[in-house]
């Protein structure tokens, strides 16, 4: 043992209790594969659901008994902080809910809503034998699990290389996972490809943004970085860039304009209960790193990244919703809508004061709330070839089947952020961080937005409700409990989170600090 | 007053099945459910005058500052009182209106009791946010209510219409609210008014609050949506359209005024829109024959002149606002209800087919005269006593020496001008009117109770005109809060609401515009004519659907134009996106200036010419395997560069992985067709082509600036110290590999496994086949590799009968040649191969010990066997491979991580830290002094990972391909078949 070493290298101090949500669900992973390679195929899924559900309940109940209890460990790499900690029991919580609508197996009449084998040719005759024989691709488990793991890390990263780590860990399942829809597999393949490339393009960004702040702070972590700004005598191009790029990172994940384009078609592509995963927790952890990284590393910077941030928000409210204007496919119609609320979010992050993170948290949760329950209904209405997602299919739906129908047009009008239910809550706080923050004019461009959101929501109603149903409409398929809970629940928080938003927005409220 | 809403809200949920059971006699029972909240308000009416305001709050949202809060004051008590008191009015018509047959109807008694009640808590609400969420239910109920009749497409866009104006309003009047809470730091609205905030920021919050009140009231520029909503069943106009929605933006104009009056922009805003909108509406109503449409028109042009009176700012002029507000609420409903008793009884509301409705409806008749008269503003109505108030505030602004009460007071005046002419014309044209007499229509008198509430409302008007006779004292407590607020209680408020003030020359004034009116109807041919050659060049409404048509229009386009599903064109975006900002970061950067070394030897910028060359052959190249070969010279190009920056270890490895990606790359493109796929040139392509160059200069650009900006150490300089000291090697490279940066090793080399392993699974698509089969344990023909009709059979007969006779001679210099295809065979590279193999690996062992002092290491070792593995293969095909190393490539990967994890778990027996080298200095038989750095077992394993890789590639792609393809090959004779997985790309 050489004295020189010890001197310079320290044993990391790591506070498991703090990490442990991470860790439980890391393992779970593993364990998931070694169900993968040891269990028998038939009795797969069970195991797999069986320790999905264990861990994500488990690793809820050590971070909700621990939330309060910050720290800064991995000889501070991570920060586990109120808004960390907040994040992390929302995207499980969500998960939880993601992972019924994936669990569903009634919907389809072959199975569940995932190939039976990835690598048989779409529409060969391997492809036909798996899928006579029952296969599923349980393999879809332990890929869930890797990602809500990285999504729990990313969000409590307090640096730039663990949040680039998370970031791969969160995003290379998602690839995957986006690639293996039982119906229309080219689409999907494509998606999943479309995916990856744009996906690895953003991660070299963010990468190159990293390596160009470490050039200048010296540092990978946000707080040595924040004090190496503040330390600065005058303009610095290697941070502006540095932080440029990091920001176009982010941008791609959270898919703001014009780092959207992956969106619409990997939404559609891939299978919905995985879009539903990707729309809601992808977009939860993006943007909560986002806040992290803007508000921690670079709130000394502000000056010079809010020009950019402006303008990203604006153009993402306004072209997304505009866009949304013509989409024909819900599942479409719904990818712009999710663009669109980056564009909101980002308000949030552009005001830069405590209101800026305790209004993200809250429209997160009420985003994502919705979301999981709009993509589990959209499951629902199928036709002869699965689901039913062209507009035009949707028509009268609330005469056949008003229960679904109703429970989607509270969803969507959560989207619309029409008062009394979740979404407004999300926007008023939202607005209101932006306008306490100086951003008066984009949340004046917000509310222009909203209002045209509005519009394409209440079409769809309208179609739902007020024209008369297609001869060969679609049916709504009735799910098992797993789904029926998890929109049942969706529609029923949206609704509790716009009458009675007090606790929610207490907690977002008291875990709204960032600690460095 | 919580308790009001409540009961009206039960109500609408009971509707429908008091609807389901009773038809629509149900109408006649819930009319009784307005009258509640319409006797709580009267029974207050002592302590109202008194000048009590009645507040109730009820906490809701604490943290959103957002409470359930209500206040009734004198405004309050007003507005409760025409929307309760109509409400029952229009509930009990609807009785009349409706038959059991109509369609829906359950849903629409739902929907307007729910109205009344959004209504109600609109008018009560003392909290922002509660007031905008009864705006947004008001909209959402009139929208369901406009679009009652759902079948028909133009009501369903006229709701849409209404819906989308009244909901943008309400949006931008919500983010107003919103900069109004955060400035004064409360939502309560009457703190908001006591605090009186100024500034620039206010003022874009009254801007936008009253942008809501124009768009709800259907004042210019938002009046278009009005006579389209016409399309609703008439209780709804006579309901919204005349007593409660429309009045909502009045009402809340009213609210702010006397806190909001002396903004700049307050007075100008609401007096032009409301002057254009009084004008607008008084002449498109003299156009109009339906009279539904004609009273539309009316009320746009009333709501006006309501808007001027609270925009004025006196309290005079808001009190004859308010007046207008009551009169208008009364006899406008009236007219409505009578005008859905005209459709009903003769099934048209065309003044040109009306006629003789006198005789058979005389009750209907007397309430509408009376009621146009108080339209028309003739004494003894309260409609005249209202307009002679209001003539009387703006006359009060004359001696001001300003332009603008003298230009308004024009405005109003000829306002009151059309008024009378457009009531007379529909008095005239639905009573008794034989203009034109197109077809006249059979009139069937209606119940008498249906024709009761316009009578009751037109009665009504005269009795509040004659009750005016004495000021009319219920205005008052508005009028004293007017003053409160600006902060002028001393000033006493003189009532001049009253029936008669004498002749003087507002009455005259009156009367000159009576009879003005009276005259244009006289003419009213020669008015039509003038009308029609007026025709308006632009409408509002036209305005709105081409905002429509361009907003989607534009998403369309803009659809079509990024959104193709083009992978090309998204990273286009992306990468024009990053050129654009950090590129212009970049140029900004002060950093262009630094030290910046450009070469050290005239060799490194060849080499880089060279290599610049290649990678643009590269980027043209349309074969595979050119572009393949050409991307290996610029790799070969980076090693050179390493060996001239003296770093020879580093030049190996690269050298090595060069030769073995090009190598595995031949080995894939097998199964790929030689070109690739053919494009049209296009010039998009060179579009690309300048954002990849761009591009590629952007990101030069960032790394040269990076470099330049440097100002830490880089952590390096460290590293040849330690490398030697802690990790007892003189290879920095290597020690950094194995020693200071093993976790990252550990890290790489567990990936190495996963990758081989993975790429073993894409190939191996149905099975892992982990029988080695080696040249001894086959049977049968020779041809791996064979050619098949390639070569003529007496080549290949000859090659043959060569290859057999050195067989025969009873030596064989690799075993797997004889499996070959007889013309695949090579002796001389069998002899090479045969006297080379060994060497290599001998040499690949020398790397791996020698690696932590001199070039080499695990990683540059474990490719050289690769190497010698490849070419064993290359010279005796698959079955040579199995006999070169006749072990499971998965065996040999485990056992390098299982040897690379023991290691570093040993060292933390041994030092107590995972990977933590420890240096061994002892003397051994023959070698002499030996130096052992525990980091070589280490290095051992890496060695075993990268063979087992190479092997696990060599056989995957390698030999099982060349299975598939010959397998492919008997069955239908096509060389290139479809890829397993990827498909190719033509």
């Amino acid at each position: 043992m050489n004295e020189l070493i010890a001197s310079v290298f320290e044993t990391p101090v790591i506070n498991y209790r703090q990490l442990s949500p991470i860790l439980i669900i890391l393992g779970a992973a593993v364990i998931s594969v070694l169900v993968e390679a040891f269990v028998p195929r038939a009795n797969r899924r069970v195991v797999q659901l069986v320790l999905v559900f264990l861990a994500l309940i488990t690793a809820i109940i050590w971070a909700v008994t621990g939330a309060g209890q910050q720290a800064i460990t991995g000889e501070g790499a991570i920060a586990v902080d109120g808004p960390g900690t907040f994040l992390q029991i929302t995207i499980l919580i969500v998960s939880v809910f993601v992972a019924m609508l994936m669990a569903e197996n009634r919907l389809d009449p072959a199975g569940d809503a995932f190939t039976a084998r990835a690598n048989s040719l779409p529409g060969s005759e391997d492809e036909r034998e798996y899928t006579n024989r029952g296969w599923t691709t349980t393999e879809l488990w332990p890929l869930f699990l890797f990602s809500v793991g990285g999504m729990l890390l990313f969000v409590v990263a307090n640096d730039l290389l663990i949040l680039f780590v998370a970031l791969e860990v969160m995003s290379l399942p998602l690839y995957l996972m986006a690639a293996i829809a039982r119906r229309r597999r080219l689409l999907s393949q494509e998606a999943a490809m479309k995916y990856f490339l744009l996906g690895a393009f953003g991660s070299a960004f963010f990468l190159y943004g990293s390596a160009m702040a470490y050039g200048f702070a010296g540092s990978i972590r946000l707080g040595d970085i924040a004090n190496a700004i503040s330390a600065l005598p005058g303009p610095n191009g290697l941070i502006i860039a540095a932080v440029a790029l990091l920001s176009v990172g982010m941008f791609f994940k959270i898919a703001a304009v014009p780092f959207h384009m992956w969106a619409p078609d990997v939404y559609v592509g891939a299978p919905s209960p995985v879009t539903a995963f990707m729309a809601s927790c992808v977009k939860i952890a993006g943007v909560g790193v986002l806040l992290r990284v803007m508000y921690v590393a670079f709130s000394g910077l502000a000056w010079d990244w809010r020009p950019l941030f402006w303008i990203v928000s604006i153009v993402t409210m306004l072209v997304a919703t505009i866009l949304a204007l013509t989409q024909t496919d819900i599942k479409r119609m719904l990818a712009y809508s999710s663009i669109s609320h980056a564009g909101f979010l980002l308000i949030a992050v552009i005001a830069l004061n405590p209101q800026g993170i305790a209004s993200t948290l809250i429209y997160l949760v009420v985003y994502a709330t919705a979301t999981v329950g709009a993509f589990g209904i959209v499951t629902l209405v199928r036709g002869p070839s699965g689901e039913a997602t062209h507009l035009s299919q949707w028509a009268g739906l609330g005469k056949r089947s008003p229960l679904v129908a109703g429970g989607f047009a509270i969803l969507l009008l959560s989207f619309a952020g029409i008062p009394l239910t979740a979404g407004f809550i999300g926007k008023f706080t939202v607005f209101g961080a932006g306008i306490a923050g100086g951003a008066t004019p984009v949340v004046i461009v917000g509310a222009v937005a909203s209002m045209i959101a509005a519009f394409f929501y209440v079409r769809v109603i309208v179609l739902m409700f007020f024209t008369d149903p297609a001869e060969d409409g679609p049916t709504v398929v009735t799910p098992s409990p797993f789904t029926g809970i998890a929109i049942s629940v969706s529609v029923i928080l949206t609704v509790i989170f716009g009458i009675f938003p007090q606790p929610l927005i207490e907690l977002a409220e008291k875990a709204s600090i960032f600690i460095r | 007053m919580l308790a009001q809403i409540v009961i009206v809200t039960v109500a609408a949920l009971i509707a429908p099945t008091l609807v389901r059971f009773l038809g629509r006699r149900a109408f006649l029972l819930l009319a009784i459910v307005p009258l509640i909240p319409f006797i709580w308000a009267l029974s207050l009416s002592d302590e109202i005058l008194e000048g009590e305001i009645l507040q109730q709050n009820i906490p809701w949202i604490e943290s959103l500052d957002f409470s359930i809060a209500f206040e009734l004051d004198g405004l309050a008590w007003i507005m409760v009182l025409i929307v309760s008191g109509i409400g029952a009015l229009v509930v009990f018509y609807c009785n009349y209106y409706f038959t059991d047959a109509s369609r829906g109807l359950r849903s629409f008694a739902a929907y307007l009791l729910a109205f009344v009640a959004s209504m109600l808590g609109l008018v009560l609400a003392n909290d922002l946010l509660l007031l905008f969420l009864f705006w947004e239910l008001t909209t959402v109920f009139s929208y369901l209510l406009i679009g009652h009749n759902a079948e028909s497409k133009s009501s369903r866009r006229a709701a849409m219409k209404a819906l989308m104006v009244t909901t943008a309003g309400g949006l931008a009047m919500f983010v107003g609210f919103l900069i109004l809470g955060v400035q004064v730091g409360s939502m309560e609205i009457s703190v908001i008014l006591d605090a009186e905030p100024r500034g620039s920021l206010i003022t874009v919050a009254i801007a936008l609050v009253l942008i809501g009140a124009l768009s709800k009231s259907a004042l210019f520029p938002f009046h278009f949506w009005l006579p389209s909503a016409m399309a609703a069943p008439t209780p709804v106009s006579a309901y919204l359209h005349a007593a409660a929605m429309v009045k909502a933006g009045i009402y809340l104009i009213a609210r702010f005024a006397p806190a909001f009056a002396d903004v700049e922009i307050w007075r100008p805003t609401i007096i032009i829109a409301g002057c254009i909108t009084t004008l607008i509406g008084g002449w498109q109503a003299l156009k109009q024959t339906d009279l539904k449409l004609m009273l539309a028109y009316g009320t746009i042009s009333q709501l006006g002149l309501m808007a001027i009176f609270f925009g004025v700012g006196t309290v005079e002029a808001a009190v004859a606002g308010l007046a207008l507000l009551i009169a208008h609420a009364v006899f406008k409903s009236s007219l409505f209800m009578s005008v859905g008793v005209i459709d009903r009884a003769t099934g048209t509301r065309d003044i040109r087919r009306l006629h003789g409705l006198w005789n058979a409806m005389p009750l209907l008749s007397i309430g509408m005269v009376l009621s146009a008269l108080s339209m028309a503003a003739v004494i003894p109505t309260f409609g005249f006593v209202a307009k002679e108030a209001a003539f009387g505030s703006l006359a009060a602004e004359w001696g001001n020496s300003a332009l603008w009460p003298i230009l308004t007071f024009v405005a109003v005046f000829v306002s009151a001008v059309l008024t009378a002419a457009y009531a007379l014309r529909f008095v005239y044209g639905a009573l008794s009117g034989s203009d034109g007499a197109a077809s006249p229509v059979r009139v069937r008198p209606r119940p008498l109770l249906s024709q009761a509430p316009t009578a009751f409302l037109g009665l009504f008007g005269v009795v509040l005109g004659f009750w005016s006779i004495k000021p009319f004292i219920f205005l008052d407590p508005y009028a004293d809060e007017f003053l409160d607020q600006q902060g002028n209680a001393a000033a006493q408020f003189h009532n001049e609401v009253i029936l008669w003030h004498g002749f003087n020359l507002i009455f005259t004034l009156s009367l000159v515009a009576l009879v003005l009116g009276a005259v244009m109807f006289w003419q009213r041919k020669r008015f039509a004519k003038l009308q029609a050659m007026l025709h308006q060049p632009i409408s509002a409404d036209g305005i709105y659907h081409g905002i429509m048509r361009g907003i989607d229009r534009f998403a369309v386009e803009v659809t079509g134009a990024t959104q193709r599903g083009s992978l090309p064109l998204y990273l286009s975006t992306i990468l024009i996106v990053v050129i654009v900002i950090p590129g212009t970061l970049l140029i900004l950067s002060p950093n262009w200036f630094g030290n910046f070394v450009w070469f050290e030897s005239p060799l490194q910028p060849f080499v880089g010419v060279i290599m610049i060359i290649a990678a643009i052959a590269a980027a043209r190249s349309r074969r595979r395997l050119r572009a393949v070969a050409l991307l290996g010279v610029t790799g070969y190009g980076v090693a050179i560069l390493f060996a001239f920056n003296g770093a020879p270890d580093l030049a190996l490895t690269q050298v090595l992985v060069e030769t073995v990606s090009l190598v595995f790359f031949v080995f894939a493109m097998r199964r790929l067709p030689t070109h690739f796929s053919n494009r049209p040139l296009r010039r998009s392509r060179f579009l690309r082509l300048l954002v990849g160059v761009v591009f590629g200069a952007t990101m030069a650009g960032v790394t040269y600036v990076a470099i330049s900006a440097r100002t830490a150490n880089p952590i390096s300089d460290d590293f040849a110290k330690w490398a030697y000291e802690v990790g007892g090697g003189k290879n920095i490279v290597n020690v950094i590999l194995v020693d200071i940066r093993a976790w990252d090793t550990m890290g790489e080399i567990s990936f190495l496994v996963a990758a081989a392993t993975g790429v073993a699974s894409l190939v191996f698509i149905k099975r892992r086949n982990a029988r080695i089969v080696r040249p001894t344990d086959l049977e049968g023909p020779k041809q791996v590799w064979g050619l098949d009709d390639t070569m003529t059979l007496s080549v290949r007969q000859s090659v043959v009968e060569g290859n057999e006779a050195s067989d025969r001679e009873g030596f064989t210099w690799l075993r797997g040649g004889a499996t070959l295809a007889p013309e695949r065979r090579s002796i001389i590279f069998e002899v090479v191969t045969r006297l080379i193999f060994h060497t290599m690996i001998i040499f690949s062992i020398y790397l791996l010990f020698a690696g932590h002092n001199r070039p080499g290491g695990g990683f540059a070792a474990g490719l050289v066997v690769g190497v010698a593995l490849l070419v064993r293969y290359l010279a005796g095909g698959r079955y040579e491979l199995a006999e070169a190393l006749p072990i499971d490539a998965g065996r040999i990967l485990g056992i390098g991580l299982m040897i690379a994890v023991g290691s570093g778990i040993a060292a933390m027996f041994y030092t107590g830290t995972m990977f933590q080298s420890e240096i061994i200095h002892f003397t051994w038989p023959v070698f002499g002094e030996v130096k052992l750095v525990t980091s070589l077992f280490f290095d051992i394993g890496v060695y075993l990972v990268v063979v087992g890789l190479m092997l696990d590639v060599l056989r995957s792609l390698g030999a099982e391909l060349d299975i598939q393809m010959e397998d492919e090959g008997e069955d239908s004779g096509d060389s290139v078949p479809v890829g397993s997985g990827v498909s190719s790309e033509s």
